[in-house]
């Protein structure tokens, strides 16, 4: 571990270890990630990362806003490396993190953890200039094919825990006329230094009117000023939906009797890099695939690398070539059947960090300020509270272990088939305004690109010689 | 770091031994070294990658393995983030192309790659043009149950004939597909009649003009191969200039519902804009004549403007006009009698009115969208940001130059298909939204 330590502090450094040394962590990292499942289970509390594309100063500033590895439980959704100049250095740290603090840190796949498409973005290329041979790109890329392709979050509140990252716990009072307590907010905003940027509480009729402003807010929140959206809103139809009835941990799509799922009021959060794939109906076919690969070019797992959520009805053409586009209606659906609350995902750049969709049952978190060095955005990442109720936890787990029964909700086999067909039915009137649970409270940590460390950057090319 | 250092070192004098031998990788390696003294750095590890260099090749032999086999040159635009690449060393021993001893430089006609080449008069703009392009037929029934038709623009200074290797790769993999590949006026046999000659300065070189001609072309063959009904599916593809031309046309909207997509090769607002100011000093670098095609060819395959011998012999004798007999006339003696159809340098007038509000464009229109370009780092903000949202499919081919189609044909002849097989309509089968499974009683 002393070697570890000592690599970890010269990662974090922002200097690269020597050759044999990344062997070393690779074969170690793949020794742990070849028993995780395609599907890791993870406990909250946890603080979920989008796109870091190899900002490794930016990396930095994430962990100062979110709080350092042990104390802070992270999950990052891919894109480590490409497009930055230290790709390097910010993989080999989540790496190392990983193995020191398996349980504390979970690594997924991204699109950009491929073979192909870092020879062409960028990683291939620092491999060769920092080590001057391609063995190290050799030994990450074999460890790319065996991250975790989604993860699981289980255990998230429907309150928010006192914030503990950067500006420890300033709380600021919710202002009395409001009528409401620290437990009805659902979504807080806070900027790098820790202050409230916004609140929105969680009233279901407030729902619409609170995203609204919650939109408005983010687009004015330049100035920093504090924003409360609890508008009143006119009144919406709720329609309630029968509790779906299976008892394994959400997600793993395990059915039984008893109605939810005990310990989790929150409903279970499922993470993935790109987003979802009509190949896959159940959380539980993720884990039948076979991941251990080069990131295909079509199917599922390619899928959940690549396709975005998008203002359509239903599935539609991927503009990116890979991937699809799937609309509300498909992730209502997701998130029902599968007893989720909320999808996370990254892969795209949005410029306000983070983007909550189709009634916040989808959000995009992006975590990588100022993309690209020139973007002008800023970055994001996502708290989940643990639910201190008491009602239980779900040890985490690397493969199927709390499944209740082992076969496919539809696949035939056991008792689950029934339970698993019965809760899918919804008749089309409910479709629209279906609200599976309510989510967890989600604290936002709003960051800045870090100030930038010109050194090492390389040279900027000069430009093409003939371009008419 | 003090390895690291050693190992340069010993880098550089292997790398002058290897100059020694051979004197065409010198002039590339003397730009490269005086870029980056870092370039050098990989020389001693050569074990990882693979020795190409006895390969014949003709850009036909680019294998998977692409991020060995870069051969780039002083221009190369391999990496993303303008990082040092071990080209030098790739060069050492995969040879420029073409300049072999027992290579042919003779040149490829045009009928080797198209079925038939069509004169069009027009009337358009400030009087009469006839347009001149290179057809192969799109195969199957009327309209939209036709093949595809990849309607090709080629960049300033170029012809019809850049898409030529391009066009039969496609053909190969896409039997049924048509192409349509025009020269643009002032280029090619494109003929304008108002403004006096051929190919002349005054021809008016504006992006709606093209974009008018690249209409009308398709038009005019539309009445000329009696396709009553309707357009078959198009794919615009267009390169540098051409790539501005296909996205105004796009963005235009004139092509309706017969626009399946367009792909843009190697262009980007940014930086043609960054790459306008050092034009002129590249014109200048150029030969203003040559002896024969053959020595036009050479100069081409040698300069590594273009790297595959085979594109270069069909496409480089349609960039020059043969000037002996009016030398004769005006009793000079030029040793060099073939010169630039177009003279580019008197097209800058027009150079940033083709550019600028490209990206934009390029994500407003409607239609499916690629980007094919020979190395990350010319995207600029705008279409970064828009690549990032999965607004648009990108493809980058590192080892290629500029001219992507004609360095890599086959490469870039897959990705078009790729691309329009994704696009077509007639195969496309998404699965049925929530609402449409419900409509029909069934559970979700």
């Amino acid at each position: 571990m002393a070697d570890l330590d000592r690599a970890i502090a010269q990662l974090r450094a922002c200097r690269p270890i020597p050759e044999n040394e990344v062997r070393e962590l690779c074969h170690k990292a793949r020794e742990l990630l070849i028993e995780e499942g395609n599907v890791v289970t993870v406990q909250a509390p946890v603080t979920i990362c989008g796109d870091i594309h190899g900002q490794f100063h930016d990396l930095m500033e994430l962990f100062r806003v979110g709080g350092d590895v042990p104390d802070t439980n992270y999950l990052f959704m891919g894109d480590f490396v490409d497009r930055g100049f230290y790709s390097l250095e910010s993989f080999l740290l989540l790496l190392c993190l990983k193995v020191r603090y398996p349980d504390r840190m979970t690594l997924i796949r991204g699109n950009h953890e491929s073979r192909q498409i870092t020879t062409v973005y960028g990683f291939y290329d620092e491999c060769l200039r920092k080590y001057g041979s391609a063995n190290v790109w050799r030994y990450c890329c074999d460890v790319f094919d065996y991250l975790a392709l989604g993860a699981i979050v289980l255990g998230a509140s429907n309150t928010l825990s006192p914030s503990t990252g950067a500006g420890g716990g300033s709380s600021e009072p919710i202002p009395p006329e409001l009528g409401l307590t620290e437990d009805d907010i659902e979504i807080e905003v806070r900027n790098a230094d820790g202050h409230i940027m916004s609140r929105f509480p969680r009233q279901e009729r407030a729902r619409r009117a609170a995203a609204a402003a919650a939109a408005a807010a983010r687009r004015s929140n330049s100035n920093g000023s504090p924003t409360n959206g609890a508008a009143p809103a006119p009144p919406e139809r709720e329609v309630v939906v029968s509790a779906p009835s299976n008892t394994g941990p959400p997600g793993s799509g395990a059915s039984g009797s008893s109605g939810g799922s005990v310990g989790n009021p929150a409903g279970a959060v499922l993470c993935v890099h790109g987003g979802l794939s009509p190949l896959i109906d159940k959380v539980d076919k993720i884990r039948l695939l076979d991941r251990k690969q080069e990131v295909p070019h079509e199917g599922a797992m390619c899928d959940l690398l690549w396709s975005d959520p998008d203002e359509i009805d239903g599935w539609g053409l991927s503009p990116r070539g890979a991937g699809f586009l799937f609309g509300a209606d498909i992730v209502k659906v997701f998130n029902h059947r599968n007893d989720l609350s909320l999808i996370a995902r990254a892969h795209q750049l949005v410029m306000e960090g983070f983007k909550e969709m189709f009634d916040a049952t989808i959000v995009t978190v992006w975590s990588a300020p100022n993309y690209c060095y020139r973007c002008g955005n800023v970055a994001a990442l996502l708290e989940l509270s643990e639910d201190e109720s008491g009602l239980g936890t779900y040890a985490r787990s690397n493969g199927d272990v709390n499944r209740s029964d082992g076969g496919m909700g539809d696949g035939g086999g056991g008792g689950g088939g029934g339970g698993g067909g019965q809760r899918g039915v919804l008749a089309e009137n409910e479709l629209m305004s279906l609200r599976m649970r309510p989510g967890p409270a989600r604290r936002y940590r709003v960051f800045q690109a870090a100030p930038q460390d010109s050194r090492g950057m390389p040279a900027k090319k000069p430009v093409a010689d003939y371009f008419l | 770091m003090s390895a690291l250092q050693k190992k340069w070192a010993k880098s550089a004098v292997l790398l002058q031994q290897q100059q020694q031998h051979d004197p065409t990788a010198m002039a590339n390696l003397h730009t490269l070294s005086e870029e980056d003294p870092f370039s050098t750095q990989s020389q001693s590890d050569v074990d990882w990658f693979m020795v190409r260099g006895e390969e014949e090749g003709e850009g036909e032999g680019e294998g998977a393995a692409s991020p060995v086999d870069d051969d780039s040159s002083s221009a190369s635009s391999m990496s993303s983030t303008g990082t040092i690449i071990p080209s030098p060393s790739r060069s050492l021993f995969a040879r420029p192309q073409g300049i072999r001893a027992r290579s042919t430089l003779e040149q490829i006609p045009w009928t080797t790659y198209f079925e038939r080449e069509l004169f069009l008069p027009s009337q358009g703009g400030k009087g009469g043009v006839t347009h001149h392009a290179y057809l192969t037929f799109p195969v199957g029934g009327g309209g939209s149950k036709r093949g595809p038709l990849f309607v090709m623009h080629h960049g300033a200074g170029s012809s019809g004939l850049s898409f030529a290797v391009l066009s039969s790769e496609i053909r190969k993999r896409l039997p049924n597909a048509g192409i349509l590949s025009l020269d643009a006026r002032g280029h090619g046999s494109t003929t304008t009649t108002t403004t006096g000659g051929q190919g002349e300065e005054g021809v008016d070189l504006s992006l709606d003009t093209l974009a008018t001609d690249l209409y009308d072309v398709i038009k005019l063959t539309q009445a000329t191969m009696r396709w009553e009904q309707e357009l078959p599916p198009i794919i615009l593809v267009g390169h540098s200039l051409g790539g501005a031309v296909v996205t105004h046309l796009a963005k235009s909207g004139r092509l309706g519902g017969a626009l399946l997509g367009y792909a843009v090769l190697d262009v980007v607002e940014g930086s043609a804009m960054d790459a306008l100011q050092s034009m002129h000093t590249y014109l200048s670098t150029r030969p203003s004549g040559f002896r024969s095609v053959k020595d036009a060819i050479e100069w081409h395959i040698r300069s590594r403007t273009i790297r595959n011998s085979v594109s270069a012999r069909t496409s480089v004798p349609g960039l020059l006009v043969d000037t002996t007999e009016e030398q004769v006339q005006m009793g000079r003696d030029d040793k060099r009698p073939w010169k630039w159809r177009t003279n580019l340098a008197a097209t800058q007038p027009f150079w940033e009115g083709w550019f600028v509000g490209l990206s934009k464009k390029f994500l407003e229109a409607k239609g499916a969208k690629m980007l094919l370009l020979a190395g990350t780092d010319r995207l600029d903000t705008e279409l970064t940001i828009g690549q990032m949202q999965g607004k648009y499919a990108l493809q980058v081919f590192p080892e290629a130059g500029h001219f992507i189609h004609e360095d890599l044909p086959e490469k870039t002849a897959i990705a078009l298909v790729d691309f329009y097989r994704r696009n077509d309509r007639s195969q496309l089968v998404l699965p049925p939204k929530v609402s449409e499974l419900l409509a029909q009683g069934k559970r979700v």
